[in-house]
Protein backbone atom coordinates (compact mmCIF):
# COMPACT_ATOMS: atom_id res chain seq x y z
CA UNK A 1 0.00 0.00 0.00
CA UNK A 2 2.67 2.47 0.96
CA UNK A 3 5.97 0.66 0.54
CA UNK A 4 7.48 2.08 -2.59
CA UNK A 5 6.26 5.67 -2.15
CA UNK A 6 8.82 6.36 0.59
CA UNK A 7 11.00 9.18 -0.69
CA UNK A 8 14.67 9.73 0.02
CA UNK A 9 14.13 12.25 2.81
CA UNK A 10 11.10 11.12 4.79
CA UNK A 11 9.05 13.78 6.54
CA UNK A 12 7.87 13.40 10.09
CA UNK A 13 4.42 12.23 9.00
CA UNK A 14 6.00 9.64 6.72
CA UNK A 15 8.24 8.33 9.44
CA UNK A 16 5.38 8.20 11.94
CA UNK A 17 3.29 6.35 9.36
CA UNK A 18 6.06 3.87 8.66
CA UNK A 19 6.36 3.25 12.39
CA UNK A 20 2.65 2.47 12.72
CA UNK A 21 2.80 0.17 9.73
CA UNK A 22 5.80 -1.64 11.11
CA UNK A 23 4.46 -2.22 14.61
CA UNK A 24 0.74 -2.49 14.03
CA UNK A 25 0.09 -4.38 10.84
CA UNK A 26 -2.66 -6.96 11.24
CA UNK A 27 -0.45 -10.03 10.81
CA UNK A 28 2.07 -8.83 13.35
CA UNK A 29 -0.74 -7.83 15.68
CA UNK A 30 -2.23 -11.33 15.49
CA UNK A 31 1.06 -12.93 16.54
CA UNK A 32 1.66 -10.34 19.29
CA UNK A 33 -1.95 -10.61 20.47
CA UNK A 34 -1.75 -14.40 20.77
CA UNK A 35 1.22 -14.00 23.04
CA UNK A 36 0.00 -11.21 25.33
CA UNK A 37 -3.65 -12.28 25.60
CA UNK A 38 -3.28 -14.78 28.50
CA UNK A 39 -1.13 -12.34 30.50
CA UNK A 40 -3.57 -9.52 29.92
CA UNK A 41 -6.63 -11.60 30.76
CA UNK A 42 -5.34 -13.25 33.90
CA UNK A 43 -3.69 -10.14 35.35
CA UNK A 44 -6.99 -8.29 34.74
CA UNK A 45 -9.02 -10.99 36.51
CA UNK A 46 -6.68 -11.21 39.50
CA UNK A 47 -6.14 -7.47 39.96
CA UNK A 48 -9.85 -6.67 39.57
CA UNK A 49 -10.77 -9.34 42.11
CA UNK A 50 -8.21 -7.97 44.58
CA UNK A 51 -9.36 -4.37 44.07
CA UNK A 52 -13.08 -5.08 44.29
CA UNK A 53 -12.92 -7.43 47.27
CA UNK A 54 -10.71 -4.92 49.07
CA UNK A 55 -13.29 -2.26 48.26
CA UNK A 56 -16.26 -4.43 49.25
CA UNK A 57 -14.99 -6.05 52.43
CA UNK A 58 -11.83 -4.42 53.75
CA UNK A 59 -12.06 -0.70 53.04
CA UNK A 60 -13.85 1.45 55.61
CA UNK A 61 -17.35 2.84 55.21
CA UNK A 62 -17.59 6.58 54.60
CA UNK A 63 -18.64 8.75 57.53
CA UNK A 64 -21.58 10.19 55.57
CA UNK A 65 -22.30 7.76 52.78
CA UNK A 66 -22.00 4.63 54.87
CA UNK A 67 -21.40 1.52 52.79
CA UNK A 68 -22.77 3.02 49.58
CA UNK A 69 -19.29 4.51 49.09
CA UNK A 70 -18.34 1.02 47.85
CA UNK A 71 -20.24 1.71 44.62
CA UNK A 72 -17.39 4.11 43.86
CA UNK A 73 -14.97 1.20 43.30
CA UNK A 74 -17.05 0.23 40.25
CA UNK A 75 -18.32 3.64 39.19
CA UNK A 76 -15.08 5.62 39.10
CA UNK A 77 -12.99 3.08 37.12
CA UNK A 78 -15.86 2.83 34.61
CA UNK A 79 -16.06 6.61 34.37
CA UNK A 80 -12.33 6.97 33.72
CA UNK A 81 -12.41 4.10 31.23
CA UNK A 82 -15.35 5.56 29.34
CA UNK A 83 -13.32 8.70 28.67
CA UNK A 84 -10.01 6.99 27.97
CA UNK A 85 -11.77 4.43 25.75
CA UNK A 86 -13.22 7.25 23.72
CA UNK A 87 -9.79 8.87 23.58
CA UNK A 88 -8.45 5.61 22.13
CA UNK A 89 -11.29 5.71 19.59
CA UNK A 90 -10.26 9.25 18.61
CA UNK A 91 -6.61 8.16 18.22
CA UNK A 92 -7.75 5.29 15.98
CA UNK A 93 -9.74 7.81 13.96
CA UNK A 94 -6.68 9.99 13.35
CA UNK A 95 -4.66 6.91 12.32
CA UNK A 96 -7.48 5.89 10.03
CA UNK A 97 -8.16 9.28 8.44
CA UNK A 98 -4.53 10.35 8.01
CA UNK A 99 -2.61 7.12 7.52
CA UNK A 100 -5.47 4.88 6.33
CA UNK A 101 -4.26 2.26 8.72
CA UNK A 102 -6.33 -0.95 8.37
CA UNK A 103 -5.76 -2.06 11.98
CA UNK A 104 -7.00 1.30 13.29
CA UNK A 105 -10.32 0.78 11.51
CA UNK A 106 -10.70 -2.72 12.92
CA UNK A 107 -9.77 -1.44 16.40
CA UNK A 108 -12.38 1.33 16.16
CA UNK A 109 -15.06 -1.27 15.36
CA UNK A 110 -14.12 -3.26 18.46
CA UNK A 111 -13.52 -0.42 20.94
CA UNK A 112 -16.93 1.17 20.30
CA UNK A 113 -19.22 -1.50 21.83
CA UNK A 114 -16.91 -2.16 24.80
CA UNK A 115 -16.70 1.57 25.51
CA UNK A 116 -20.48 1.90 25.27
CA UNK A 117 -20.92 -0.93 27.81
CA UNK A 118 -18.47 0.72 30.21
CA UNK A 119 -20.20 4.09 29.85
CA UNK A 120 -23.58 2.48 30.46
CA UNK A 121 -22.19 0.86 33.63
CA UNK A 122 -20.82 4.22 34.73
CA UNK A 123 -24.22 5.87 34.25
CA UNK A 124 -26.16 3.05 35.89
CA UNK A 125 -23.90 2.73 38.95
CA UNK A 126 -23.88 6.51 39.29
CA UNK A 127 -27.66 6.44 39.31
CA UNK A 128 -27.66 3.65 41.89
CA UNK A 129 -25.43 5.80 44.10
CA UNK A 130 -27.38 8.98 43.43
CA UNK A 131 -30.74 7.62 44.52
CA UNK A 132 -29.82 6.93 48.16
CA UNK A 133 -27.24 9.76 48.47
CA UNK A 134 -28.52 12.73 46.50
CA UNK A 135 -32.12 11.69 46.66
CA UNK A 136 -32.59 11.36 42.89
CA UNK A 137 -31.72 8.86 40.16
CA UNK A 138 -30.87 11.54 37.65
CA UNK A 139 -30.37 15.27 37.39
CA UNK A 140 -29.58 17.26 34.27
CA UNK A 141 -26.35 18.80 35.50
CA UNK A 142 -23.35 19.40 33.29
CA UNK A 143 -21.40 16.28 34.35
CA UNK A 144 -24.23 13.78 34.02
CA UNK A 145 -25.45 15.27 30.75
CA UNK A 146 -21.99 15.34 29.17
CA UNK A 147 -21.43 11.66 30.07
CA UNK A 148 -24.84 10.80 28.61
CA UNK A 149 -23.74 12.60 25.44
CA UNK A 150 -20.60 10.44 25.45
CA UNK A 151 -22.79 7.34 25.65
CA UNK A 152 -24.81 8.50 22.64
CA UNK A 153 -21.58 9.26 20.77
CA UNK A 154 -20.51 5.65 21.34
CA UNK A 155 -23.91 4.42 20.10
CA UNK A 156 -23.71 6.72 17.07
CA UNK A 157 -20.24 5.44 16.28
CA UNK A 158 -21.40 1.81 16.44
CA UNK A 159 -24.38 2.55 14.20
CA UNK A 160 -22.41 4.61 11.69
CA UNK A 161 -19.51 2.20 11.27
CA UNK A 162 -21.92 -0.50 10.09
CA UNK A 163 -24.28 1.79 8.20
CA UNK A 164 -22.66 1.65 4.76
CA UNK A 165 -22.48 -1.18 2.26
CA UNK A 166 -19.00 0.03 1.42
CA UNK A 167 -17.06 -0.77 4.59
CA UNK A 168 -14.42 1.90 3.90
CA UNK A 169 -17.04 4.65 3.83
CA UNK A 170 -18.41 3.44 7.16
CA UNK A 171 -14.93 3.56 8.70
CA UNK A 172 -14.45 7.08 7.39
CA UNK A 173 -17.78 8.43 8.58
CA UNK A 174 -17.39 6.84 12.01
CA UNK A 175 -13.84 8.18 12.33
CA UNK A 176 -15.07 11.72 11.63
CA UNK A 177 -17.82 11.31 14.23
CA UNK A 178 -15.38 9.94 16.83
CA UNK A 179 -12.98 12.80 16.23
CA UNK A 180 -15.69 15.47 16.40
CA UNK A 181 -17.11 13.85 19.54
CA UNK A 182 -13.72 14.07 21.26
CA UNK A 183 -14.71 17.69 22.05
CA UNK A 184 -16.93 16.15 24.74
CA UNK A 185 -13.93 14.74 26.65
CA UNK A 186 -12.61 18.06 28.08
CA UNK A 187 -16.22 19.08 28.73
CA UNK A 188 -16.73 15.96 30.88
CA UNK A 189 -13.44 16.51 32.68
CA UNK A 190 -13.94 20.18 33.49
CA UNK A 191 -17.75 20.26 33.77
CA UNK A 192 -17.52 20.09 37.56
CA UNK A 193 -15.16 23.10 37.62
CA UNK A 194 -16.66 25.32 34.95
CA UNK A 195 -20.25 25.09 36.14
CA UNK A 196 -21.96 24.28 39.37
CA UNK A 197 -23.24 20.73 39.34
CA UNK A 198 -24.79 18.23 41.71
CA UNK A 199 -21.96 15.85 40.92
CA UNK A 200 -18.99 16.32 43.24
CA UNK A 201 -15.68 17.66 41.88
CA UNK A 202 -12.75 15.32 41.36
CA UNK A 203 -11.15 13.91 44.52
CA UNK A 204 -8.02 12.84 42.69
CA UNK A 205 -6.32 15.51 40.61
CA UNK A 206 -2.92 15.90 39.02
CA UNK A 207 -2.32 19.22 40.75
CA UNK A 208 -3.37 18.65 44.35
CA UNK A 209 -3.32 15.99 47.04
CA UNK A 210 -6.28 13.60 46.91
CA UNK A 211 -9.18 14.49 49.21
CA UNK A 212 -9.79 10.83 49.86
CA UNK A 213 -8.60 8.64 52.66
CA UNK A 214 -5.71 6.38 51.65
CA UNK A 215 -7.69 3.39 52.87
CA UNK A 216 -10.17 4.10 50.08
CA UNK A 217 -7.70 5.39 47.53
CA UNK A 218 -5.71 2.15 47.28
CA UNK A 219 -8.62 -0.18 46.46
CA UNK A 220 -9.86 2.44 43.99
CA UNK A 221 -6.53 2.61 42.18
CA UNK A 222 -6.19 -1.18 42.12
CA UNK A 223 -9.74 -1.60 40.78
CA UNK A 224 -8.97 1.00 38.13
CA UNK A 225 -5.84 -0.87 37.06
CA UNK A 226 -7.82 -4.12 36.93
CA UNK A 227 -10.69 -2.61 34.94
CA UNK A 228 -8.24 -1.01 32.51
CA UNK A 229 -6.45 -4.31 31.95
CA UNK A 230 -9.83 -6.00 31.52
CA UNK A 231 -10.88 -3.40 28.95
CA UNK A 232 -7.61 -3.95 27.10
CA UNK A 233 -7.97 -7.74 27.29
CA UNK A 234 -11.49 -7.67 25.86
CA UNK A 235 -10.55 -5.21 23.12
CA UNK A 236 -7.45 -7.24 22.17
CA UNK A 237 -9.51 -10.45 22.05
CA UNK A 238 -12.21 -8.82 19.93
CA UNK A 239 -9.60 -7.22 17.70
CA UNK A 240 -7.88 -10.58 17.12
CA UNK A 241 -11.26 -11.98 16.12
CA UNK A 242 -11.83 -8.91 13.93
CA UNK A 243 -8.50 -9.39 12.14
CA UNK A 244 -9.30 -13.05 11.54
CA UNK A 245 -12.75 -12.15 10.25
CA UNK A 246 -11.32 -9.64 7.80
CA UNK A 247 -8.95 -12.37 6.61
CA UNK A 248 -11.85 -14.76 6.25
CA UNK A 249 -13.70 -12.14 4.23
CA UNK A 250 -10.78 -11.58 1.90
CA UNK A 251 -10.24 -15.34 1.51
CA UNK A 252 -13.90 -15.82 0.67
CA UNK A 253 -13.99 -12.95 -1.81
CA UNK A 254 -10.80 -14.00 -3.62
CA UNK A 255 -10.28 -17.70 -2.97
CA UNK A 256 -7.87 -18.04 -5.87
CA UNK A 257 -5.28 -15.54 -4.69
CA UNK A 258 -2.32 -17.06 -2.89
CA UNK A 259 -2.26 -14.48 -0.10
CA UNK A 260 -4.70 -11.90 1.17
CA UNK A 261 -3.45 -8.37 0.71
CA UNK A 262 -3.20 -7.30 4.30
CA UNK A 263 -1.48 -10.41 5.61
CA UNK A 264 1.60 -9.75 3.53
CA UNK A 265 2.40 -6.16 4.53
CA UNK B 1 3.14 11.02 0.91
CA UNK B 2 2.50 14.76 0.75
CA UNK B 3 -1.17 13.80 0.91
CA UNK B 4 -0.78 12.22 4.32
CA UNK B 5 0.80 15.37 5.74
CA UNK B 6 -1.98 17.43 4.22
CA UNK B 7 -4.62 15.12 5.66
CA UNK B 8 -2.99 15.40 9.09
CA UNK B 9 -3.14 19.20 9.00
CA UNK B 10 -6.70 19.07 7.74
CA UNK B 11 -7.70 16.86 10.68
CA UNK B 12 -5.87 19.11 13.16
CA UNK B 13 -7.53 22.22 11.69
CA UNK B 14 -11.00 20.64 11.81
CA UNK B 15 -10.61 19.53 15.43
CA UNK B 16 -9.27 22.95 16.42
CA UNK B 17 -12.14 24.71 14.65
CA UNK B 18 -14.74 22.44 16.17
CA UNK B 19 -13.18 22.81 19.63
CA UNK B 20 -13.27 26.61 19.34
CA UNK B 21 -16.89 26.54 18.19
CA UNK B 22 -17.89 24.27 21.06
CA UNK B 23 -15.99 26.41 23.54
CA UNK B 24 -17.66 29.62 22.34
CA UNK B 25 -21.10 28.02 22.39
CA UNK B 26 -20.63 26.69 25.91
CA UNK B 27 -19.33 29.99 27.25
CA UNK B 28 -22.27 31.80 25.61
CA UNK B 29 -24.76 29.47 27.28
CA UNK B 30 -22.73 29.19 30.46
CA UNK B 31 -25.40 30.59 32.76
CA UNK B 32 -27.97 28.13 31.38
CA UNK B 33 -25.66 25.20 32.03
CA UNK B 34 -25.38 26.08 35.72
CA UNK B 35 -27.48 23.64 37.68
CA UNK B 36 -28.43 26.03 40.45
CA UNK B 37 -28.47 29.68 41.56
CA UNK B 38 -26.65 30.86 44.65
CA UNK B 39 -28.64 32.56 47.45
CA UNK B 40 -26.92 35.90 46.78
CA UNK B 41 -28.04 35.77 43.13
CA UNK B 42 -31.59 34.97 44.23
CA UNK B 43 -31.57 37.86 46.71
CA UNK B 44 -30.07 40.35 44.22
CA UNK B 45 -32.32 39.40 41.30
CA UNK B 46 -35.42 37.71 42.73
CA UNK B 47 -37.03 35.50 40.07
CA UNK B 48 -40.76 35.66 39.36
CA UNK B 49 -42.85 33.79 41.92
CA UNK B 50 -44.18 31.31 39.37
CA UNK B 51 -40.77 30.39 37.99
CA UNK B 52 -39.26 27.12 39.15
CA UNK B 53 -35.59 27.52 39.98
CA UNK B 54 -32.92 25.51 41.71
CA UNK B 55 -31.26 27.06 44.71
CA UNK B 56 -27.91 25.70 45.85
CA UNK B 57 -25.82 26.38 48.93
CA UNK B 58 -24.81 25.26 52.38
CA UNK B 59 -27.35 24.57 55.12
CA UNK B 60 -26.71 27.15 57.86
CA UNK B 61 -25.69 25.60 61.19
CA UNK B 62 -28.49 25.76 63.75
CA UNK B 63 -31.12 26.87 61.23
CA UNK B 64 -32.91 23.54 60.72
CA UNK B 65 -36.39 23.35 62.26
CA UNK B 66 -38.44 20.21 61.84
CA UNK B 67 -42.16 20.22 62.46
CA UNK B 68 -44.92 17.80 61.81
CA UNK B 69 -48.27 18.56 60.25
CA UNK B 70 -50.23 15.34 60.66
CA UNK B 71 -48.26 12.79 58.68
CA UNK B 72 -46.02 15.04 56.60
CA UNK B 73 -42.83 16.40 58.09
CA UNK B 74 -42.22 20.09 57.44
CA UNK B 75 -38.62 21.26 57.31
CA UNK B 76 -37.46 24.84 57.55
CA UNK B 77 -33.82 25.70 57.05
CA UNK B 78 -31.58 28.42 55.68
CA UNK B 79 -29.27 28.04 52.70
CA UNK B 80 -26.26 30.29 52.30
CA UNK B 81 -23.37 30.91 49.94
CA UNK B 82 -21.49 33.01 52.49
CA UNK B 83 -22.94 36.30 51.25
CA UNK B 84 -26.69 35.89 51.62
CA UNK B 85 -29.06 33.38 53.14
CA UNK B 86 -32.48 32.24 51.94
CA UNK B 87 -35.03 30.42 54.09
CA UNK B 88 -36.27 27.19 52.52
CA UNK B 89 -39.49 25.39 53.39
CA UNK B 90 -39.82 21.79 52.32
CA UNK B 91 -42.62 19.33 53.01
CA UNK B 92 -41.41 15.76 52.83
CA UNK B 93 -38.57 13.46 53.73
CA UNK B 94 -35.06 14.85 53.38
CA UNK B 95 -32.31 12.72 51.78
CA UNK B 96 -29.89 10.71 53.95
CA UNK B 97 -27.00 13.09 53.43
CA UNK B 98 -28.96 16.16 54.56
CA UNK B 99 -27.45 17.81 57.62
CA UNK B 100 -26.35 21.23 58.84
CA UNK B 101 -23.22 22.29 57.01
CA UNK B 102 -24.06 20.10 54.00
CA UNK B 103 -24.45 21.55 50.52
CA UNK B 104 -27.92 21.05 49.10
CA UNK B 105 -29.85 21.89 45.95
CA UNK B 106 -33.51 22.79 46.46
CA UNK B 107 -35.97 22.80 43.55
CA UNK B 108 -38.90 25.18 43.90
CA UNK B 109 -39.90 28.81 43.66
CA UNK B 110 -39.43 31.99 45.64
CA UNK B 111 -42.57 33.23 47.38
CA UNK B 112 -43.27 36.99 47.66
CA UNK B 113 -42.31 36.85 51.36
CA UNK B 114 -38.83 35.66 50.23
CA UNK B 115 -39.19 32.12 51.57
CA UNK B 116 -38.22 29.51 49.05
CA UNK B 117 -40.82 26.76 48.85
CA UNK B 118 -39.09 23.61 47.69
CA UNK B 119 -40.78 20.66 46.02
CA UNK B 120 -37.58 18.61 46.10
CA UNK B 121 -34.35 18.78 48.10
CA UNK B 122 -31.19 17.07 46.84
CA UNK B 123 -28.10 16.63 49.00
CA UNK B 124 -24.83 17.48 47.31
CA UNK B 125 -21.88 15.36 48.31
CA UNK B 126 -18.45 16.96 48.38
CA UNK B 127 -15.23 15.42 47.13
CA UNK B 128 -14.07 14.27 50.57
CA UNK B 129 -14.12 10.55 51.29
CA UNK B 130 -13.36 9.88 54.93
CA UNK B 131 -13.76 6.79 57.12
CA UNK B 132 -16.20 7.04 59.99
CA UNK B 133 -13.52 6.61 62.67
CA UNK B 134 -11.49 9.48 61.28
CA UNK B 135 -14.50 11.79 61.17
CA UNK B 136 -15.33 10.94 64.76
CA UNK B 137 -11.73 11.41 65.88
CA UNK B 138 -11.48 14.76 64.11
CA UNK B 139 -14.67 15.98 65.73
CA UNK B 140 -13.67 14.69 69.16
CA UNK B 141 -10.32 16.43 68.98
CA UNK B 142 -12.09 19.66 68.04
CA UNK B 143 -10.20 20.02 64.76
CA UNK B 144 -13.37 20.06 62.72
CA UNK B 145 -17.07 20.59 63.13
CA UNK B 146 -19.06 19.34 60.13
CA UNK B 147 -21.70 22.01 60.77
CA UNK B 148 -19.34 24.79 59.79
CA UNK B 149 -17.82 23.63 56.55
CA UNK B 150 -15.60 21.15 54.78
CA UNK B 151 -13.12 18.96 56.68
CA UNK B 152 -9.39 19.74 56.80
CA UNK B 153 -6.99 18.56 54.14
CA UNK B 154 -6.75 14.78 53.69
CA UNK B 155 -2.98 14.92 54.16
CA UNK B 156 -3.52 16.05 57.76
CA UNK B 157 -5.59 12.99 58.68
CA UNK B 158 -4.25 10.30 56.36
CA UNK B 159 -1.63 9.24 58.89
CA UNK B 160 -4.44 9.01 61.41
CA UNK B 161 -6.41 6.75 59.06
CA UNK B 162 -3.71 4.10 59.03
CA UNK B 163 -3.37 4.04 62.79
CA UNK B 164 -7.05 4.25 63.47
CA UNK B 165 -8.20 1.57 61.08
CA UNK B 166 -5.35 -0.73 62.12
CA UNK B 167 -6.34 -0.35 65.76
CA UNK B 168 -10.07 -0.01 65.19
CA UNK B 169 -10.57 -2.99 62.90
CA UNK B 170 -12.08 -5.84 64.83
CA UNK C 1 -23.98 -3.15 55.29
CA UNK C 2 -26.14 -0.16 54.55
CA UNK C 3 -27.61 0.34 51.08
CA UNK C 4 -26.97 -3.31 50.25
CA UNK C 5 -29.43 -3.55 47.32
CA UNK C 6 -27.76 -0.62 45.56
CA UNK C 7 -24.28 -2.04 46.14
CA UNK C 8 -25.27 -5.51 44.95
CA UNK C 9 -26.96 -4.08 41.86
CA UNK C 10 -23.84 -2.08 40.97
CA UNK C 11 -21.39 -4.94 41.41
CA UNK C 12 -23.79 -7.39 39.78
CA UNK C 13 -24.21 -5.16 36.75
CA UNK C 14 -20.47 -4.63 36.30
CA UNK C 15 -19.75 -8.34 36.84
CA UNK C 16 -22.37 -9.57 34.43
CA UNK C 17 -21.30 -7.13 31.73
CA UNK C 18 -17.69 -8.27 32.13
CA UNK C 19 -18.76 -11.93 31.85
CA UNK C 20 -20.98 -11.28 28.81
CA UNK C 21 -18.24 -9.33 27.00
CA UNK C 22 -15.46 -11.81 27.72
CA UNK C 23 -17.50 -14.93 26.94
CA UNK C 24 -18.71 -13.28 23.74
CA UNK C 25 -15.15 -12.44 22.71
CA UNK C 26 -13.91 -15.96 23.55
CA UNK C 27 -16.67 -17.64 21.53
CA UNK C 28 -16.06 -15.33 18.60
CA UNK C 29 -12.31 -16.08 18.68
CA UNK C 30 -12.97 -19.82 18.77
CA UNK C 31 -15.44 -19.69 15.88
CA UNK C 32 -13.17 -17.51 13.74
CA UNK C 33 -10.13 -19.66 14.40
CA UNK C 34 -11.97 -22.80 13.25
CA UNK C 35 -13.34 -21.07 10.17
CA UNK C 36 -10.01 -19.53 9.20
CA UNK C 37 -8.23 -22.87 9.62
CA UNK C 38 -10.76 -24.68 7.42
CA UNK C 39 -10.58 -21.98 4.74
CA UNK C 40 -6.79 -22.02 4.72
CA UNK C 41 -6.76 -25.80 4.60
CA UNK C 42 -9.13 -25.73 1.63
CA UNK C 43 -6.96 -23.18 -0.14
CA UNK C 44 -3.86 -25.20 0.68
CA UNK C 45 -5.43 -28.31 -0.89
CA UNK C 46 -6.52 -26.57 -4.05
CA UNK C 47 -3.15 -24.84 -4.53
CA UNK C 48 -0.97 -27.36 -2.74
CA UNK C 49 1.24 -28.07 -5.77
CA UNK C 50 1.90 -24.44 -6.59
CA UNK C 51 2.67 -23.31 -3.06
CA UNK C 52 5.01 -26.13 -2.16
Amino acid sequence: MNGRTLSATPTLTERAGALFHRYANPGRFLRLGDRIQPWLTWSAVIITLIGLSWGLFFSPADWQQGDSVRIMYVHVPCAWLSSSGYFALAVCSVLSLVWKHPLADLAAVEIGPVGACVTATCLATGSLWGKPMWGTWWVWDARLTSVLVLFFLYLGHIALIHAFDDQQRGYRAAAILALAGAVDLPIIKFSVQWWNTLHQPASITLTGAPTMSQTMLWPLLISTLGFTLGFAAIVVARLRAGVMESRIRSLLSSPRRASSGEASA
Amino acid sequence: MKRKTRRLWLVIACVAGLGTAAGLTLSAFSSNIQLFMAPSQVVDHPPAADRTIRLGGMVVAGSVKRERQGETPINLFQVTDGQAAVTVRFEGILPDLFREGQSVVAVGSLEPDTTFVASEVLAKHDETYMPKEVAEALQKSGKWNPKFGPPPDAASWNAMTGKDTAAGKN
Amino acid sequence: MTHLPYILASYGLAGSLAVILSVGAALRLKRDRVKLASLEAARGRSQGGKRA
